[in-house]
């Protein structure tokens, strides 16, 4: 008689063939892993082993058939029963069959712990649909409408022999006509839409001349993706399908075969490239968002091993192959780091030596103020992982972790589930493409925050010293000289004040996931108070860290959402906020302010926030309690070491 | 020499999520619960895969085509994969 635990490494065992199968040997790892996940669906008890394996199982390196097998898999899952608790609710409309896209899509979401309800248009009614105010689209109140068409939708190509003004006449024209089904989305929804762009075509009427000619399609639709990406409003999104394509291979995107056959878009395996890359985009925007990648030293950053070789014995950097590879990999990295991604270091070394290599060997790429987290001694990588995470104050489902040690990887699949540990290998020249391609720090849109972020942090651990050495923390508060940027949500604000809505965990009450489009919409209305708070202090600009959304309602300013970046806990933010709602409910007349508290696994830190800010509890049920503040019974405004500056524009 | 048929057969399992199904070569759409256009065209995709043929077009059509069955399938593979 087997028990579950048994059935637990029975399973993950299957599951880890699957993970570190080739190509060759993947299709029948997932055919055995599948047959025994299926098995196991017989005892409900097992469905949620079966659900976090399956997850582990998908990447974006299977071909169509095994994620079809999978894809069987997770719907014998969901007729069980089982459903992740987040959703996210999806219109799919193209010019092509939307249906194996769905199915790859779904797959994918679930991978990412998000359930996928979606609606799919009519073959070839994207259109009427978008047009049409009472459409089915508009009734089944998506967060997200997909349009998934391709250049046969494109109306207005050039004559081929066009000269430039009048191909850019019918690029105007074109561009129009996209423009307004957009803004018809807009008007009817407040869904946030991803417009695919256009594939460059694979045969070309003028060869290697293609682009010298602005009428050729090669230039026409290069000039499109152009005007897309530059022109595109805050509430669409453009997905990058010729991106795609190119990374993927052309020649082995489109296969003409099964677009006669079945109106697919593309070739089956391109089609889950093309599945993998919305289901990234799509859960970043649903705040699934990888945030810090975990690197480890030897052989991973160089070649060799540091405390044996010593800094002149380790391979990096120009003069041979292999030390070519580990230095590229290092400005793979970096680069990251400068986009925002948090970098951290976790390696069994001695803390001494392992530094040394990063302060004096000259080919370094990473310096150590690039590292947010630098963790090298000799206790095991799961634990490290966890004190790494700790540390930054993010949780473990923000990490990545590269190793080029197949143990140490399996280590931490095993005991750090939450970890994102990508198979890498064993040969650095290629690590850069594979954590590439499972776009695990897909952004919800590029700020200028993202560009800081290590300096944030770095700053911080500047302020912890300083923290430790003031006497008291009244005095620490007002040695930091802060200042307040306070301005509602505004367009130079918006995509910043949403990724925060996406990025937050730990200070946020109640985890209202809102997208850009959304939150917009929001800022117009007058029944609406959006509030955004930048802080500075002596060390350096924090940039925007806090958004509050508070509605009018019932004669109370109710306060939809609250959240805040960690990076500036505890340094009086809430009551500087406290004062501005205060603020503004007097200003509407209002006595009294109302709030929520709606508990996650992740927020356990805010729990007693309104208690702390004065507030009484109204109510109490599972999983939430709420909040009311009489403002005329406060004998004075909250106080806190915060300068108010609504000058400066964030 | 290769079996086709019970190499289909598993394709078949694992295409339609039945690792009980029975195949043979006179099976048919409508014997075989599901095989509905979508996973007809899922078949084809792990056909090709599995045995490292491609399809022309028009014998992707034939497969259609009413009175084909399981046994046109093994035929169409085993002249490909000669």
């Amino acid at each position: 008689m087997s028990t579950v635990v048994d059935n637990q490494l029975v399973l993950w065992e299957k599951t880890q063939s699957v993970i570190t199968a080739t190509a060759e040997s993947r299709p029948v790892a997932i055919r055995e892993f599948s047959s025994l996940a299926k098995k196991l669906l017989v005892d409900p008890e097992l469905h949620s082993l079966v659900a976090s394996n399956l997850a582990r199982a998908v990447s974006p390196f299977l071909d169509y058939s095994s994620a079809m097998v999978l894809f069987q898999l997770r719907n014998r899952l969901k007729k069980a029963g089982f459903k992740h608790p987040n959703s996210c609710r999806v219109a799919l409309l193209g010019s092509s069959t939307t249906h194996q896209i769905e199915h790859v899509l779904d797959l994918f979401l679930f991978s990412y712990g998000i359930e996928l309800e979606c609606k799919e248009s009519e073959y070839g009614t994207f259109r009427q649909e978008l047009l049409n105010p009472h459409s089915e689209i508009y009734q089944f109140a998506p967060r997200f409408i997909i349009l998934a068409t391709a250049d046969k939708d494109i109306s207005h190509f050039p004559p081929l022999t066009a000269s430039r003004p009048e191909m850019e006449s019918s690029l105007a024209a074109e561009l129009q006509s996209w423009k307004s089904l957009w803004e018809s989305a807009h008007k009817y929804s407040n869904a946030q839409v991803l417009q695919d762009n256009f594939l460059e075509p694979t045969a070309r009427l003028f060869a290697n001349h293609e682009l010298r000619l602005p009428g050729s399609r090669g230039s026409f639709i290069q000039e499109l993706n152009r005007s897309f990406s530059l022109e595109a409003p805050p509430f669409v999104l453009v997905h990058d399908v010729n991106y795609l394509a190119g990374i993927f291979g052309r020649t082995k995107w489109s296969d003409p075969r099964f677009v006669h056959h079945a109106k697919m878009p593309c070739s089956p395996d391109a089609l889950v490239e093309y599945a993998h890359s919305l289901s990234s985009i799509l859960a970043s925007q649903c705040g699934v968002i990888r945030k810090c990648l975990v690197l480890d030293l030897d052989n991973t950053l160089w070649g060799g091993v540091i405390g044996d070789d010593g800094l002149g014995g380790i391979r990096l950097g120009q003069g041979s192959a292999e030390g070519e590879a580990f230095q590229s990999f290092q400005s793979y990295a970096a680069s990251l780091a400068t986009r925002g991604v948090l970098l951290a270091v976790c390696s069994k070394n001695t803390d001494s030596v392992a530094r040394e290599a990063f302060e004096k060997h000259p080919e370094m790429k990473l310096k150590l103020s690039d590292i947010a987290c630098f963790t090298a001694n000799w206790d095991n990588k799961a634990e490290n992982l966890r004190a790494i995470a700790k540390s930054l104050n993010i949780g473990l489902n923000s990490l990545v972790f590269v190793d080029d040690n197949p143990a140490e990887r399996a280590i931490v699949r095993e005991n750090v589930p939450e970890v994102m540990v990508p198979e890498v290998g064993d040969d650095v020249a290629s690590y850069a493409e594979i954590i590439d391609r499972w776009k695990y720090f897909q952004t919800t849109g590029v700020q200028a925050e993202d560009l800081q972020r290590t300096a944030y942090y770095k700053a911080d651990e500047l302020r912890k010293q300083v923290e430790s050495s003031a006497v008291n923390m009244d005095d620490f508060l007002a040695s930091l000289k802060m200042e307040a940027l306070v301005a509602p949500i505004h367009e130079l604000n918006l995509e910043r004040s949403a990724q925060l809505l996406m990025r937050s965990n730990q200070f946020n009450l109640t985890t209202k996931r809102r997208t850009s489009s959304e939150l917009s919409a929001l800022a117009k209305d007058p029944a609406w108070f959006t509030l955004t708070i930048g802080l500075r202090d002596k060390f350096g600009d924090n940039g925007l860290i806090s958004v509050i959304l508070a509605c009018e309602e019932n004669s109370e300013l109710n306060i939809d959402t609250w959240l805040m970046s960690c990076r500036v806990l505890k340094r009086g933010v809430e009551l500087f906020v406290l004062s501005e709602l205060i603020i503004e409910a007097k200003r509407r007349n209002l006595h009294h302010i109302a709030g929520k508290y709606i508990r996650t696994e992740k927020n356990a830190l805010v729990v007693d926030h309104y208690r702390q800010l004065g507030f009484e509890k109204t109510g109490e049920a599972d999983g939430w309690t709420s909040w009311r503040l009489d403002i005329d019974t406060l004998k004075e405004n909250p106080k806190s070491y915060i300068l108010r500056n609504a000058q400066h524009s964030i | 020499m290769r079996n086709t048929l019970s190499e289909l057969q598993e394709i078949f399992r694992s295409t339609f999520g039945d690792d009980e199904l029975e195949i043979s070569e006179s099976s048919n759409a409508d014997s075989v619960e599901g095989w509905d256009s979508l996973t007809h065209i899922n078949l084809i995709i792990a056909v090709e895969k599995h045995f490292k043929i491609k399809l022309a077009t028009a014998e992707i059509a034939k497969l259609n085509e009413p009175g084909q069955n399981v046994g046109s399938f093994v035929r169409l593979i085993d002249s490909k994969s000669k």
